[in-house]
């Protein structure tokens, strides 16, 4: 049961990829992002991160892309404005095609750790409970650099999309 | 399937390299972006997939660090976007070629 | 340390040499230096030379002894040592004696000759350096230490052909003559090495190589016997490498005298003397050197018959003159050869030396037809030059008579008649052409009469007069028994004397009075066409005898010009295209694969981040290999 979900969500997050890269509008490849990004908390879900599972339905697809997509037609894209992409193809089926030994070794490093089960867990692992524990004690400064950091991205983004002054 | 660490490596792996390949072959800067934050979310489900196999939180406290730091890298990519668009009135990423040598010495 | 005094004899005039050669530079380039200063150098290094040799020569009369003299060790390569080292036995203090003796005498004719020249200091560096070498030719004590003054003559020579160096012509003349001795030179080198390799065990002097040859089968001392006479061929110029000597008469008349009549033209025959320990072995290699010698006087003789040049005749009569030497020495005759070098070199120096006193008086004429009448313009020259031509042509008492003779002699008593039959034939042409000479330039009637006379100075007369005196006497050091005199030469060169002569004495007597009516002969026929000649209405010259059976442009169209055409050929065709290619090419590629790496840093991320992949890809492919 569990593995036809996981099929099923790999199907979508994979698919969705590949949309991506593949549309030439930048409105579907958002689209097809978050059907990926979805599927992806989806296994996150999986594999006992509720949270996180959350977290990215939030805050990646329902901001970042939003966010994206709201550039996207704020720029007001027409069709002639897109560049030209001549040798997409190629290059994807020559990158596949590079990419496949740094992918073997990555996945032989990874076959060699030892069986253990990965279904869900229960009680104690991946709830808000244990994840607020885990963040408020052993990450507090990450977490407040975090804040630091999101404000200096605030301050960056107006700064740069302010008016020009017409100064020349 | 679902048991085994391996496939949601080989999951991750995939996406990852859907990722990398976007970049490398679209010339449109948004779709650029949208494949570094692919890349990202595959780096998020290893941690994720290797914090369950070992029964630790601390991934997925990383997992949701990376996501901030995303958001923040979103706003400014984006604005830089905007503020180039202006500029040269192309999405091309190749265009944006001020930085190199080649062209610094012809300006 | 009284040996040192051989080395002495070569050594003072490379020294003097040295020393004009530093003071000509100086006074071109700073301050100019008076003739007399160059003249005191000059001369004074024969003279030196010969006082030197005349006493080793009275030393090795008392006490019957060679000399020998190692100076330092010169290379010292693997097994072989060379030592410089100096020999004088009777054969080379006889040469150096008529070398320095005769040098010296054209040393102070040249003095006046070359007296308003501007190189006057030059000429005689060059003149002091050939002398040196010359030396060193006939007093070295192993082969390498000879061919050392044998290239030390042929570079002198050019330089001496080549002195007049504004006209072209010149230069093309000593360059001929340089190249020609090269191609002797190649067989001379071929010779030495291959004595080295097969007889140069215990050393590489004369006296060991004589040892060490011995024991070599008859193939390889033919071999090295025809090898080394290729280069006298070359210096000697016999058939075929004669071609240089006639073109070498634009040099100035001095170095005419000296080099191709007195010295460089008789190191070959000197060679072969030298060598008569391997020649006497190889007694079919004598032979041919024999005909060579023999065509190579008939072939002169017949094209000085028609020369106009002065000089040019005289040229062709060294030609024919050094076969006469090479039938001897190719007999096995060599005291006989050396003989007739020693009287060769008075008269033909005196004649060279009277040819250019003519030149001089008529203001640089040098065709006969144009000369004429000279006897009573210059009286002491006439008497002089008689007495040289008398003495060419074998008349008795003077000295090439008896030298001759004995030449002609040996022919015949070894029973080889074609070539004492080739002697004869050219006895009476040398007769001919020679009076023919002197019955235009002194007799004739074809001059204008108003022509002034430039003066001649007494020192280019005084050395006539002495090589005249030299002429006359010269003969009687090898007086033959049967005349009733002691054959001087004969014994000194005993070593190199030919002993088995079969004939009786009343064949002696009766070839010889053969000799003395060919001459008469030829003196007869040239008297009745030239004696009072008048040229006013001669054709001008040709005919193949005039153009020398067209021998030089049969060279130049089958050697000379193959050898260029060959020469252009590789530096064009596989220089430029194949090697250029190859070479340039090389660097041409590097150069582009250097704008193919350039064009890699071209600003495009995607383009970089796809170069980061294959270098993954690459990495990864490795480890996957290694790790499994």
């Amino acid at each position: 049961m569990v593995d036809i979900v996981f099929l099923v969500l790999a199907f979508f997050a994979v698919g969705g990829g590949l949309g991506m890269i593949l549309f030439a509008q930048p409105m579907y490849s958002a689209m097809s992002l978050i059907v990926c990004l979805i599927a992806l908390g989806g296994v996150f879900a999986l594999l006992s991160a509720p949270f996180l599972f959350m977290v990215q339905i939030i805050l990646y697809a329902g901001a970042i892309v939003t966010l994206l997509l709201f550039i996207v037609m704020f720029l007001n894209i027409k069709k002639e404005d897109l560049p030209d992409e001549p040798n997409k193809i190629i290059t994807i089926v020559a990158g596949a095609v590079l990419l496949i030994p740094f992918n073997i070794m990555i996945l032989k490093a990874f076959s060699t750790f030892p069986e253990k089960s990965m279904y869900i867990l229960g009680d104690g692992f991946g709830a808000i409970n244990d994840f607020g524990i885990e963040l408020f004690r052993g990450w507090l400064v990450p977490f407040e650099l975090i804040s630091m950091l999101l404000l200096a991205a605030l301050v960056g983004a107006v700064v740069y999309a302010r008016k020009e002054k017409p100064n020349g | 399937m679902a048991d085994s660490l391996l496939s949601y490596i080989a999951l991750a792996m995939i996406l990852f390299s859907i990722g990398f390949l976007g970049i490398i072959s679209r010339k449109n800067i948004f779709i650029v972006y949208m494949s570094i934050e692919l890349m990202f979310n595959a780096v998020n489900l290893i941690f994720i997939a290797l914090g369950r196999y070992n029964e630790s939180m601390q991934p997925q406290v990383i997992a949701l660090i990376i996501i901030a730091i995303a958001a923040a890298e979103a706003a400014v990519f984006l604005s830089l976007i905007v503020v180039l668009y202006r500029r040269k009135k192309s999405l091309n990423s190749d265009i944006f070629t001020v930085l190199s040598q080649k062209d610094a010495a012809h300006e | 340390m009284s040996n040192f005094l051989l080395a002495f004899i070569v050594l003072v005039p490379f020294v003097s040499a040295t020393i004009l050669g530093i003071m000509y530079l100086y006074s071109i380039k700073i301050s100019k230096v008076p003739n007399f200063v160059f003249t005191l150098f000059g001369l004074s290094a024969p003279i030196i030379s010969f006082a030197v040799g005349f006493s080793f020569f009275l030393k090795m009369i008392v006490n019957d002894e060679i000399i020998l003299y190692k100076a330092y060790r010169w290379l010292s390569v693997d097994a072989y040592d060379i030592d410089m080292g100096f020999m004088a036995d009777q054969l080379s203090i006889f040469m150096v004696l008529f070398i320095t003796f005769v040098g010296g005498l054209i040393h102070i004719y040249a003095t006046g000759y070359m007296k308003d020249d501007e190189g006057y200091g030059k000429f005689f560096f060059y003149f002091n350096l050939f002398l040196g070498s010359m030396l060193l030719l006939v007093l070295a004590d192993s082969p390498i230490i000879m061919f050392i003054g044998w290239e030390g003559v042929g570079v002198c020579s050019y330089f001496l052909i080549s002195y007049y160096y504004e006209d072209s012509e010149n230069v093309k003349a000593g360059n001929k003559a340089f190249i020609a001795n090269r191609v002797g030179d190649l067989g001379f080198i071929i010779a030495m090495v291959t004595m080295f390799y097969y007889a140069g065990a215990n050393g590489l002097d004369y006296i060991n190589l004589e040892a060490g040859l011995v024991n070599l089968p008859i193939d390889l001392l033919t071999f090295i016997g025809l090898a080394l006479f290729v280069g006298a061929i070359g210096k000697s110029a016999q058939i075929p490498l004669y071609v240089w000597l006639p073109d070498a008469m634009a040099g100035p008349t001095p170095v005419s005298a000296l080099i191709h009549a007195a010295t460089m033209v008789t190191a070959g025959v000197y060679m072969v003397a030298r060598f008569h320990f391997l020649y006497d072995m190889i007694p079919n290699v004598g032979l041919f050197i024999a005909y060579i010698g023999a065509f190579s006087a008939l072939f002169a003789a017949i094209i000085a018959t028609k020369q106009t040049d002065i000089k040019k005749i005289l040229a062709y009569s060294t030609m024919s003159q050094l076969g006469y030497m090479f039938i001897a020495v190719g007999l096995g005759a060599y005291s006989v050869g050396i003989f007739h070098v020693f009287t060769h070199a008075f008269f033909k120096a005196l004649l060279f030396m009277g040819a250019g006193a003519v030149i001089v008086a008529l203001h640089h004429e040098q065709n006969i037809f144009k000369m004429g009448g000279m006897k009573d313009k210059t009286p002491l020259v006439f008497y002089t030059m008689l007495i040289a031509t008398l003495a060419i042509t074998g008349i008795p008492p003077f000295a090439g008579f008896f030298s001759k003779d004995e030449i002609l002699l040996t022919a015949f008593s070894s029973e080889h008649y074609l070539l004492w039959g080739i002697g004869v034939v050219t006895a009476i042409l040398t007769a001919y052409y020679m009076f023919r000479m002197i019955f235009i330039v002194f007799f004739g009637q074809n001059y204008k009469k108003e022509r002034t006379i430039h003066f001649v100075p007494n020192s280019m007369l005084m050395p006539l007069v002495v090589l005249a005196i030299g002429a006359v006497l010269a003969g009687f050091i090898g007086i033959p028994e049967v005349l009733g005199g002691h054959n001087l030469v004969g014994e000194w060169l005993s070593n190199w004397h030919l002993d088995s002569l079969h004939v009786t004495h009343k064949t002696e007597i009766l070839l010889m009075g053969g000799n003395i009516l060919a001459a008469f002969i030829g003196i007869f026929i040239a008297y009745k066409k030239f004696y009072m000649y008048d040229m006013k209405d001669v054709a001008e010259p040709q005919g193949i005898i005039w153009n020398k059976f067209y021998i030089d442009e049969i060279y130049d169209r089958f050697i000379i010009q193959r050898t260029k055409a060959l020469s252009i050929f590789i530096s064009y065709k596989i220089d430029v295209n194949i090697i250029d290619k190859i070479v340039m090419g090389l660097s041409n590629s590097f150069i582009k694969s250097g704008h193919f790496v350039a064009r890699m840093q071209n600003a495009n991320t995607r383009f970089y981040a796809f170069t980061m992949l294959l270098g993954i890809s690459v990495i990864s492919t490795y480890l996957i290999i290694v790790m499994r």
